[in-house]
């Protein structure tokens, strides 16, 4: 039978962090980069985690990964504060429209 | 709950006592918006309280300053633990720094507030303030003074949020700007990217070590290099990588290549008092935290091992690519606030370069990298804010900071034009200004440190010839102001506070290149002399 180890969190992390690369870099949606961003967020939170249970049997990793929750959500209100403001002004919301601030 | 409190840990009063500077910052920030809630939404009211904090502020840094002795202090954390904030005489530097810069910008925007008032009838486009405004400057405030004081990577991350949100949300103050929110929009995406990707930079970090503590991970890196070092040389791909990806924020904060395309974008859509704040604050807490973790990394490693050798490589490479990119991208700039934000890319390299020296050679003082970049900071605060004050005194006159609103400045307003000439002769690094003192004693440091390290005499070659590029720019500003006159445009009435924060800058830079060169230098060495060294390194349990 085949146990769940540290070594499945951590490829499972990195496929995480390598799909929220790409969607960072290829997406043209400001609220795709977005979500891009919160899933390499995610990554790093499942590492800390599987980090703490696995390797150092303390619970500060833990503690770590509720924070970086924590400052995942403020991150996502404030961007998303600034995306509505966007997309009032410019009525888009691709971050490749905006154009006038460029050289 | 008594029992409760008896098996838990409080912080001591004294313990308390050192981060006073970042207490009485919290209460500002809360007083602003308990007055706010009280008597309505008065903008120049908080402006008048978050001034009153900044310096409350700087007397309770000065209090500090006097406790703190040889070695700094750690606390905010059980006895036996790591620190989770340390003061020494750096970190209340930088916070001393932030507390006389807030006050400035403060100040320049009430001149901002009077200047707009005279001249338009409604709110006109620009016009920024209110309760809301000065949180946000505080609370980003606050997270620079955390960043520059620990050396717990959670907290790290937890203050460069802290300083990072609301400075995007504070871009798109002016909500009817269609430049300001597309500059928050660039700034925000960058800014979660590569929040990002530092934090599982620190992830990957704390599994490799089994830490949170960058001391601990110091001491554990350094030992397995000296483990290394008896065997084959091999390089610990994890520990690089996570140190990349924890990199890759802070040097989205300093503004360095290749983290840099926010910045000249963001720098032109905000309003001008927050593109003077982010230029200099932003990138001085970036760069304290990066001399906080080279000093750290590189101090416990002893005497150049592999891996501080190859960090001081990129740092150096980044620095000399950073400056550069910086110095070429503003020769053809139209806009004088893009051509003062490239050249603060510039300055950022130019400061990073100190960073790159991490192995001091015997029979010199220790960390003349960082002694050189704060005395290169104090200049550059002086000349940002002469130059961004003067800018920003013709921006809201002319309602543009093209470089045709600058023409026959010279006649039209003699009292901007030589200060701001001083500023920007300062910042190309011209004697006996204080931009030569500060390129003086960052060359020096560059140079000495190079016995060690041979390589840093290209850093120095290279610092030499950006110098001669920079010229061209900052003199096409002045050629503009003194040289080209159209005599139909007026005299330009300004008022007197902004007149007086320029001239007061312009005066310091003057005496600082003259009167005060050896004691800025040794006032710096003082600063750098002090770090914070953890005494005991915890002991690492790692299960297999």
């Amino acid at each position: 039978m085949l146990t769940i180890g540290l070594t499945h969190y951590l490829v499972l992390a990195a496929v995480l962090f390598c799909c929220g690369l790409y969607v960072m870099t290829t997406k043209r949606n400001a609220v795709g980069i977005l979500i891009g961003a919160e899933l390499v967020l995610n990554a790093a939170c499942l590492n800390l985690v599987a980090f703490s249970r696995y390797r150092t049997g303390r619970l500060d990793g833990q503690i770590a990964a509720l924070f970086v929750i924590v400052l995942a959500a403020a991150e996502a209100a404030i961007a998303i504060a600034i995306f509505v403001n966007y997309y009032r002004l410019l009525s888009t919301i691709d971050a490749d429209e905006g154009r006038q601030l460029r050289g | 709950m008594k029992l409760l409190l008896a098996n838990t840990w409080l912080p001591t009063s004294a313990e308390l006592h050192l981060f006073s500077p970042e207490l009485v910052l919290t209460g500002t920030i809360v007083a602003v918006l308990l007055v706010a809630l009280v008597a309505g939404r008065r903008p120049q009211l908080s402006a008048m309280i978050a001034l009153l904090g900044a310096l409350l502020g700087v007397l309770a840094t000065a209090h500090v300053a006097r406790v703190v002795g040889d070695g700094g202090l750690g606390g905010l954390a059980p006895p036996g633990e790591p620190p989770m904030l340390i003061a020494d005489r750096f970190s209340v530097f930088f916070k001393l720094f932030l507390f006389v810069l807030l006050a400035a910008i403060i100040w320049l925007w009430l001149t901002g507030t009077i200047e707009r008032r005279m001249r338009a009838t409604s709110r006109p486009v620009g016009d920024v303030g209110g309760p809301e405004f000065f949180v946000l400057l505080l609370t980003s405030a606050l997270g620079m003074m955390l960043m520059v004081g620990s050396l717990n990577l959670l907290v790290i991350i937890i203050a460069m949020e802290t300083a990072s949100l609301p400075s995007y949300a504070i871009v798109a103050a002016d909500r009817r700007s269609r430049l300001g929110a597309e500059a928050a929009l660039k700034y925000v995406l960058f800014g979660a990217a590569s929040a990002a990707i530092m934090v599982y930079g620190v992830s990957l970090l704390y599994g490799r070590f089994g830490t949170l503590d960058l001391g601990a991970v110091a001491q554990a890196s350094s030992l397995w290099s000296h483990q290394q070092d008896a065997g084959a040389t091999g390089t610990d791909w994890l520990f690089c990588l996570g140190l990349a990806a924890l990199g890759v924020g802070v040097v989205f904060k300093i503004a360095a290549v290749p983290m840099h395309y926010w910045c000249p974008d963001v720098f032109e859509g905000a309003p001008i008092e927050i593109t003077t704040w982010l230029s200099i604050a932003s990138k001085a807490a970036g760069l304290g935290l990066l001399l906080r973790i080279v000093t750290t990394l590189g101090g416990a490693a002893a005497g150049g091992t592999h891996h501080t050798e190859l960090l001081a490589w990129a740092i150096g490479i980044l620095a000399a690519v950073t400056c550069t990119v910086g110095n070429l991208a503003a020769l053809r700039q139209e806009s004088v606030k893009r051509i003062l934000a490239y050249s603060s890319i510039a300055h950022a390299g130019y400061m990073m370069m100190a960073a790159a020296i991490l192995v001091a050679p015997a029979g010199t003082a220790a960390n003349v990298g960082i002694s050189a970049v704060v005395a290169y900071l104090l200049v550059y605060l002086l000349m940002n804010v002469g130059a961004f004050g003067a800018a920003a005194l013709v921006t809201w006159h002319a309602g543009t900071d093209h470089l045709s609103a600058f023409t026959g400045l010279g006649r039209r307003a003699p009292w901007i034009a030589v200060p701001l000439a001083v500023c920007l002769f300062s910042l190309v690094g011209l004697p006996p200004l204080g931009g030569f003192a500060a390129k003086w004693f960052l060359l020096v440091a560059l140079g000495t440190s190079a016995a060690a390290q041979p390589w840093l005499w290209g850093l120095v070659v290279i610092a030499v010839v950006n110098t001669a590029i920079s010229l061209y720019y900052y003199v096409r500003i002045i050629r503009q102001m003194f040289l080209t006159d159209d005599a139909t445009l007026p005299r330009l009435q300004v008022p007197f506070g902004g007149l007086a924060l320029v001239n007061v800058c312009a005066v310091v830079i003057l005496l600082i290149g003259t009167l005060w060169f050896s004691p800025l230098g040794e006032r710096a060495g003082r600063l750098a002399s002090n770090l914070y060294v953890q005494p005991t390194p915890p002991a690492l349990t790692l299960q297999p």
